[in-house]
């Protein structure tokens, strides 16, 4: 049982901070990223190929490396198509997701590479009599402390301000002196510090990294933020953690009939979006008196 | 110099043309009114001049400053403020919050402490209601906020698109005297009304725009005329 919420916990946080990155961006361009996925992974795939430098050094090439590259798309792709149009946006969102998994095929081949990343998180210790691994108690603390910071940022800030301003009006932020293109990169490059910690999460429980690795986290992560309030930074993170939280209870609970968990998780996304459509913070943001 | 030039501006949405030969200056600490009926290119003059869209031609200098290609951004900092219709508050965040956006375009940002301070004795409303929401105040409050979180910026040149719209003729006239107080400080004022007797006898002067052209320039003097006035907005047909 202890070990069935950690998991949710874990997974739930995990799906947070996966939400949160395509969130940031989503508010501050309309843009639902679908290359958010290709930053997961080009991170897990830099952790399998550093694997024989220290974990933290590894760590820090892969956060480095995946924000240049969520930087490079906002700079080399995005900010050329800024203006026109969402769904030009959307295609080129899907295009360059394509793109960079087949760039990925080429430099790491199409079979899945993979390394033993911090074996040690394998090992079991007991918490309240119960057996649970290192990893969910890692990723439980990672995910609290990064959620923690993020919420710092987003909350605290003057760049966090900034942020929650676009994300319910550019433009008229823009009016007010907000540096359209600075805040834009700021947003593309936390997103990818962010995706390079959901990858490194994730390929300690599963170091199997395919060119298509972080498809699946994003399409839930977006999922999350459909349904947490696609406007609201803390519905995306909020959204994003009842997702996986209802996922992994789901697959600890289904047992043999967990081969319909995503079933049962998108007939409750439904009933979600039908209570709520516009999502679960869409009532805070929309609260207007006159 | 003048503070604010627009020189025969040609504007509009994509192949929709709406202004042809806009042109009119204001000086620092003056007042002007621009009025006309809806669609004649009012909010689209105000979206060219904060640079929200590209004019086909003409010129817009702030202080002897071309600010023609320049994002609304690089203009706030140039001192050129919008309060835009509708107000476009940020409902979502408290009313500090919102202020603290106003500082953002702010130039000088060791002072910011002072024009928080300056704006909160103009508005005191706002200082009562510092941790609402702002999507809960007034729609006379929230114009309050969005006239006060543009002033933050430190702008010589406020521009109100409509600070009239939705508001009692009571809210309406304590909108007008705050103005009155920011003019008398010295900083210039350019509002954007339907609604022509709200303006006509505030501003110094005040442009009448039909079909995205100046047709007439009254001052409050002309304006005590109702059948000129009348002529002039509608035109001399009706």
């Amino acid at each position: 049982m202890v070990q069935a919420i950690l998991d949710a916990i874990s997974l739930g946080g995990t799906y947070a901070l996966a939400a949160l990155g395509l969130g940031l961006v989503f508010g501050v361009m309309r843009l639902v990223n679908f290359a958010h996925a290709e930053l997961i992974t080009i991170s897990a795939y830099i952790l399998v190929v550093t694997n024989d430098l220290p974990l933290i050094v590894s760590f820090i090439i892969a956060a480095v490396v995946t924000a240049l590259l969520a930087v490079a798309m906002e700079l080399l792709i995005y900010r050329r198509l800024r203006g026109t149009g969402p769904a030009i946006m959307l295609i080129a969102s899907f295009g360059l997701s394509v793109l960079l998994q087949r760039v990925y095929e080429l430099i790491f081949g199409a079979l899945p590479k993979s390394a033993a990343i911090a074996p040690w998180m394998s090992g079991e210790v007991k918490v309240a009599g119960a057996s649970v691994t290192i990893s969910s108690i890692a990723t439980v603390v990672i995910t609290v402390v990064i959620l923690l910071i993020a919420g710092y940022l987003i909350e605290r800030t003057s760049l966090g301000l900034q942020l929650r301003a676009a994300a319910i009006d550019f433009k008229t932020a823009r009016l007010l002196g907000v540096r359209s293109n600075r805040l834009i990169a700021a947003a593309f490059a936390i997103s990818g510090v962010l995706a390079a910690i959901v990858g490194f999460i994730v390929v300690v429980e599963n170091p199997q990294v395919s060119p298509m690795y972080g498809v699946n986290i994003t399409i839930l992560a977006l999922v999350g933020i459909v349904i947490g309030g696609i406007s609201s930074l803390r519905g995306s993170a909020l959204g994003g953690f009842m997702v996986g939280v209802i996922l992994s209870l789901l697959n600890t609970f289904l047992g043999n009939a967990r081969v319909y968990a995503y079933s049962w998780l998108f007939l409750l996304v439904l009933i979600i979006l039908l209570v709520r459509p516009g999502g679960i913070m869409s009532k805070a943001n929309e609260m207007e008196r006159v | 110099m003048s503070l604010l030039e627009v020189k025969d501006l040609y504007s509009g949405y994509g192949k929709v043309e709406v202004l042809f030969g806009v042109s009119f200056k204001i000086e620092p600490g003056k007042s002007l009114g621009i009025v006309g009926p809806n669609g004649v290119g009012k909010s689209t003059l105000l979206k060219t001049i904060v640079g929200e869209i590209s004019p086909k031609s003409g010129s817009i200098s702030l202080n002897g400053i071309d600010v023609l290609g320049k994002g609304p951004e690089d203009i706030v900092r140039l001192g050129l403020c919008l309060v835009p219709e509708g107000r476009q508050i940020f409902g979502g965040l408290s009313v500090t919050e919102n202020l603290q956006l106003g500082l953002t375009g702010r130039k000088d940002k060791s002072t910011s402490k002072k024009a928080l301070d300056k704006v909160k004795e103009i508005f005191p409303v706002l200082t009562s209601h510092a941790k609402h929401q702002a999507g809960m105040l007034s729609g006379g409050q929230q114009q309050q906020l969005a006239i006060a979180r543009a002033l933050i910026a430190d702008p010589k040149i406020l521009l109100l698109d409509e600070p009239s719209l939705g508001l009692s003729p009571t809210v309406i006239k304590d909108v007008f005297d705050q103005l009155k107080s920011i003019i008398s400080n010295g900083t210039s004022v350019v509002i954007v009304e339907q609604r022509a007797h709200l303006v006509t006898s505030f501003a110094d002067e005040t442009l009448i725009m039909r079909n995205g052209k100046i047709q007439a320039r009254i001052t409050p003097e002309d304006a005590k005329d109702e059948l000129k006035l009348k002529h002039a907005y509608f035109g001399s047909d009706n």
